[in-house]
């Protein structure tokens, strides 16, 4: 990661062409904003580091088709390019699923899982892990609500129920005031293992 | 002619080979997107959609492939070039040796 490259001499923004002829101009408008709005969900980083990428696609795309018009080379290089919507997909996926995996962030963790999901069924599992995290925080509602009858219970030492248990069948609850933060704990812990897990999975 | 297999099998050998094709382009010059593409016509009769270029260098440079540097123009819109790193190069060694047996194979069967 640390030879990247990507040092850049000056403000890491892209500079926009400018077209002479209005329809070209339109053209070339309305392809960087299709791109833009594709790649929303990145880090600014990566969004700047993309546009600048395929705007310098386009620009020297313009320097060497010679024969047409401005709006005739656009539209050829535009459509060469693809549809942004479909050409970035894997580019999107790709990047989403590092920051995620960099930050920790649940916002970009479910950005990531969700770009991910059609590109396999261990993206999938990974989905159901993270659903499952949920319950916890189920969890600490209801023991808000019937403080009595949810917790974790044992009887005779094994385990009965983790939950909401309504007739105590002679099952004692064990942690009490600590069950909150004991789920709490738990979700978090899993969390972490989780997205470690993810992140296993991507680097092989 | 079940051509419509072909047509298939044709894109299946297109996004087997990118990669290799790409690392041999890279082989002994750096270049940016642009001219990888224009380098690509100039050898094989590939057609992709261009923008596809992009996410595989992504994934070239993921793996430790390619490195790219970004180099400041007098238009103002820089260039982002593409090399071969040492890994990328005993890469396309390793690559190379695969497919010259998959090609001897492959001409003993068809004769």
């Amino acid at each position: 990661m640390a030879t990247s490259g990507n040092v850049y001499p000056k403000a890491n923004k892209m500079k926009d062409i400018d077209f002479k002829n209005k329809s070209a101009q339109k053209i070339y408008d309305s392809y960087i904003r299709r791109m833009r709005r594709s790649i929303t969900v990145l880090a600014k980083s990566d969004k700047e580091d993309i546009l600048m990428e395929f705007n310098s696609h386009i620009y020297e795309g313009l320097q060497n088709t010679n024969k047409e018009n401005q709006v005739e080379k656009i539209l050829k290089i535009t459509q060469r390019l693809g549809d942004p919507e479909v050409v970035l997909m894997p580019l999107i996926a790709e990047k989403k699923i590092e920051q995620a995996t960099r930050t920790f962030n649940p916002k970009h963790i479910f950005q990531a899982i969700l770009l991910n999901i059609r590109s396999g069924m261990i993206y999938t599992v990974f989905a159901i892990l993270y659903i499952c995290l949920f319950v916890f925080g189920i969890f600490m509602a209801i023991k808000i609500v019937h403080p009595e009858d949810t917790g974790l219970f044992l009887k005779d030492g094994e385990f009965i129920a983790l939950g909401r248990l309504q007739s105590s069948e002679n099952a004692t609850e064990v942690l009490g005031d600590w069950f909150v933060p004991v789920m709490f704990f738990v979700a978090l812990t899993l969390y972490f293992i989780f997205t470690i897990m993810l992140k296993i999975t991507r680097k092989k | 002619m079940n051509s419509e297999f072909v047509n298939k099998w044709r894109s299946q050998v297109k996004k087997g080979t990118l990669a290799f094709i790409l690392l041999n382009i890279l082989k002994n010059n750096e270049f940016y997107g642009y001219e990888l593409i224009e380098q690509m016509r100039k050898f094989t009769t590939i057609e992709i959609a261009e923008g596809t270029l992009y996410p595989l260098m992504n994934r070239l440079k993921k793996e430790g492939l390619v490195t790219s540097r970004w180099a400041e123009q007098d238009s103002g819109i820089p260039r982002k070039y593409y090399k071969l790193t040492d890994i990328g190069i005993s890469t396309l060694t390793g690559m190379e040796t695969y497919w010259q047996h998959l090609e001897m194979s492959i001409q003993k069967l068809i004769k």
